[in-house]
């Protein structure tokens, strides 16, 4: 089973970039003759950030790292390794990781390579990247971001209005801690939540570009996401509550010792149902969905960053962190955490 | 057990339609069935009934009946 305990890893900060433009869900609505009230108050989503075509999310973690690092001082020769989660690299190769430590300066005796994962992304990242500090690196930065607007068809109503792109910086170090960590994973619901082509199984051809109606009329290219909602939502009222269990019996955690939870942003209709099913008051559960939709694997940080900054960078605060989705994947930490670095969230031109 | 009457209740509330207005023998283009009150009613039923829908047979739902049937039923 992956259960783990660290008490040799700590966080020393955290902050995140996000593009400087904004979509609304009222521009998608008009443009796909949808009822945009009716779209908001199912999702919650109101705006989203969405990045320039010349704009990776490997260019959002590398602003949020940069600013981070001098935020905490680290001489960048202390940095053992580079971790970058990712479903949005640059290229299919190399690993992003690797033209990251030459664009951060980091030296050439860095471990780096990137994860692809998505929804349970930072937690996998934050417990690979806990276990690095305590196998016996001294310090490692957890780069996670994703600019999924740039896979995503506008004219597939199913994903249109959800995704907004965002880059992360996570700084971990040895120190004193108490994290438990749950993931696992469920391959049988792949084939919901899947890019079918662009890789080897199916390699790009000029057919494969070309978008085509689809189910319920959503309009996409098999190299364009496709997503099922209602088997996700199955699959999140299905797995999430026993992993919020797991995560309070094996970390000795009672429910009312946490003062918040944050959970994936995927979307608010499906976050109250969580909310209401793992049985936390939602004003333990911080959003950001309104205004930056789902920001893919790296929304546990944004939130964070965003309704917690203050919180966690003058105390230490016991938190439980989710992430569930593309995989099917989940994972899940209960720990305390703070005072740390939480420069401000940046929005970049 | 659930009722149907329980059911056209709850599904009213959900679609927001008047008191009354589902008899049973709707199919569901008729209500104003969609992708998006296909996830509302997988979370309906597991917040008003405890039932798991299966999200495959739910796509193969025609009617309200069948909807009935599925949460009657659920395995």
């Amino acid at each position: 089973m992956a259960i783990v305990q660290f008490t040799k890893s700590k966080i020393a900060g955290i902050t995140c970039t996000l593009p400087r433009q904004i979509i609304t869900t009222a521009e998608v609505a008009a443009a796909l003759g949808t009822n945009a009230t009716k779209v908001k108050a199912m999702t919650g989503i109101s705006q989203r950030r969405i990045a320039p075509p010349e704009i990776c999310a490997s260019d959002l973690c590398v602003d949020a790292a940069g600013r981070l690092l001098v935020d905490l001082e680290w001489d960048l020769q202390s940095i053992d390794a580079l971790v970058f989660v990712t479903q949005t690299p640059d290229y299919i190769l190399p690993a992003t990781a690797c033209t990251l430590q030459q664009r951060l300066g980091l030296p050439n005796t860095c471990a780096c390579f990137d994860v692809n994962m998505g929804c349970s992304g930072y937690i996998y990242g934050l417990w690979l990247a806990s276990s690095l500090v305590e196998s016996g690196l001294k310090r490692v930065l957890l780069l996670v971001g994703d600019t999924l607007t740039r896979i995503v068809s506008e004219a597939d109503r199913s994903v249109a209005f959800l995704f907004g792109d965002s880059g992360s910086a996570t700084a971990l170090e040895q120190g004193e801690s108490n994290t438990t960590f749950v993931l696992g994973t469920d391959g049988s619901g792949a084939e919901h939540l899947i890019i079918r082509a662009g890789q080897a199984r199916q390699r790009m051809t000029p057919d494969l570009c070309k978008r085509v109606e689809m189910e319920g009329g959503n309009i996409r290219s098999p190299q364009e996401l496709y997503m099922n909602g209602s088997e996700v939502m199955a699959f999140t009222l299905r797995e999430v509550p026993p992993l919020f269990e797991q995560l309070l019996e094996h970390s000795g955690t009672q429910r009312d010792e946490i003062d918040a939870v944050v959970m994936h942003q995927a979307n608010q209709f499906l976050l109250d149902n969580l909310t209401r099913k793992i049985g936390i008051e939602s004003n333990r559960v911080p959003t950001t969905v309104e205004n930056f939709g789902n920001t893919s694997c790296a929304s546990v940080a944004v939130k964070i960053s965003l309704c917690l900054g203050e919180q966690i960078s003058e105390n230490n605060i016991k938190l439980a962190m989710m992430g569930f989705g593309v995989g099917w994947s989940w994972a899940g930490c209960i720990g305390d955490f703070g005072p740390i670095k939480v420069p401000p969230v940046n929005f970049l031109e | 057990m659930i009722t149907q009457n329980q059911l056209h209740h709850d599904l009213e509330e959900m679609l927001e339609l008047d008191a009354d207005t589902i008899k049973g023998n709707e199919n569901l283009d008729e209500i104003a069935w969609d992708s998006m009150t296909v996830v509302m009613f997988i979370a309906m039923a597991d917040q008003k009934y405890s039932v798991a829908v299966s999200p495959s047979k739910l796509a193969d739902a025609k009617t309200v009946s069948d909807l009935y049937s599925l949460i009657s039923n659920p395995a």
